[in-house]
């Protein structure tokens, strides 16, 4: 029987037909591969290149990343106070459901994008007093709309940076390529 | 391509962070194992598990008894947790190099992520205080609202031991440096230190001979490291009979 199904595939038309298969499975891994690298569903299409483009600083939004551990999303009062005092943007159908959760006070469900796993301990603070740009690890945000994460940030990411910045001080790169440094 | 030095910590050296336990100031109420358990987010086993010796604490509070029993006396009790051995015998043993020197602020790490649940360092451990995580425990809400952000939650299949709460080693030093100074003495302390009603546990830099630490155990005169005969340079003192 299987020598039967052999023998037909090998024709021409045999041939075709395992072509076409063999593309369609690639296809979809591909299409799989795709969604993943996908920015998520966000409560509101924002638009990361219109206000950077308006020369707002990312740490007047991300406070927090001067400052702490994590760089934080703006509250939507923060959001708020400006685009209420825009007449465009306080009638705007775009930005409907900011004003609606303002109204009744209950939080926008922002999806983070840049994350690191659970084991890895990551501070911002330390970064930016090092003198790294928001731009080195998020990516250009005066060309994206809504936020998507530019790079995998895997381990071999974070350590090819922390040994360029370390480079020859030794008790620097010891404290940069310690296992201790973020996980715990 | 830049290689880091190894560091081999000498018989002559004292590490960096160490520990001071007085005994005689221990009540053994396990306000400290507690603390830890609530800094660290260390699981409840459940009874079944605990039957079968799998309880996961960090600190302990041991206890003996001395003689024959009618004529039985207690010893004082005896706070154990990892004594961030300077020549540790569980890190050589890990296949994975999940239990690794920190070279910059000479501890025994545990790094999450590369274990992969031989249980070897275990097994290796003179002081019988590293846990495993034999299950993935169940925490009921709301109890994962209590979860300490700053630690990793450990899955199922790895190790686990006393950290000397390096997370806030890190987040002191953190504070120090975004004020452009030094970590003070005392400034910051592990959770169990924080939580003894007694002060019986002091933490501190045992290398800088101005710190409570040192002082104490300076002033006590003959404090006692555990398996010290083993060569394993632990980090932590235990003060008795003073």
């Amino acid at each position: 029987m299987f020598k039967r199904l052999f023998d037909w595939l090998k024709q021409p038309l045999g041939l075709i037909a395992v072509g076409i298969v063999l593309l369609a499975a690639v296809s979809f891994a591909a299409y799989g591969v795709w969604l993943t690298q996908q920015a998520p569903e966000q409560p509101v299409q924002f638009p990361h290149n219109l206000h950077v483009g308006f020369g707002i600083q990312c740490l007047y939004c991300h406070p927090g990343a001067a400052k702490g551990p994590a760089a934080g999303i703006p509250s939507q009062e923060k959001c708020w106070a400006c685009h209420n005092q825009i007449a465009k943007t306080e009638t705007s159908l775009l930005l409907a459901p900011l004003k609606q959760a303002v109204l009744i006070g209950k939080p926008l469900q922002w999806v983070p994008v840049a994350q690191v796993p659970d084991f890895v301990q990551f501070n911002h603070r330390a970064h930016i007093a090092a003198g790294q740009n928001c731009e080195n690890c998020h990516g250009d945000m005066s060309k994206q709309t809504v936020a998507e994460n530019p790079q995998v940030f895997n381990m071999g990411f974070c350590l090819n940076c922390h040994k360029q910045v370390a480079g020859e001080d030794q008790a620097k790169l010891v404290k940069l390529t310690d296992c201790g440094t973020c996980h715990y | 391509m830049i290689k880091v030095e190894e560091i081999k910590m000498s018989a002559e050296e004292t590490g960096k962070w160490g520990m001071l336990i007085d005994q005689d100031l221990c009540t053994g109420c396990q306000a400290c194992v507690a603390a830890c358990a609530m800094e660290n987010n260390i699981s409840f086993v459940g009874e079944e598990d605990a039957g079968y010796g799998r309880t996961m604490h960090w600190i302990r509070i041991e206890r003996f008894w001395e003689g024959e029993y009618p004529e039985v006396k207690m010893t004082p009790n005896q706070p154990m947790m990892c004594q961030q051995c300077g020549a540790a015998p569980c890190e050589p043993v890990c296949p994975a190099f999940a239990t690794v020197h920190s070279q910059a602020e000479q501890l025994n790490l545990q790094v999450y992520n590369r274990c992969v649940g031989t249980r070897y360092c275990a097994n290796n451990c003179p002081y019988q205080v590293r846990s495993f995580n034999w299950r993935d425990y169940e925490r009921p809400e709301p109890l994962p609202n209590q979860l300490n952000p700053d630690v990793t939650v450990r899955r199922r299949g790895v190790m686990e031991k006393c950290t000397f709460c390096i997370q806030r080693i890190h987040k002191a030093q953190d504070k120090a440096k975004s004020e452009g100074r030094e970590v003070a003495d005392g400034e910051f302390t592990t959770a169990c230190a924080q939580a003894c009603p007694a002060n019986a546990i002091t933490f501190g830099r045992v290398d800088d001979p101005e710190s409570l630490v040192s002082q104490l155990a300076k002033k006590h005169g003959h404090g006692v490291k555990h398996h010290e005969e083993l060569g394993t340079l632990p980090s932590v003192t235990y003060l008795k009979g003073g």
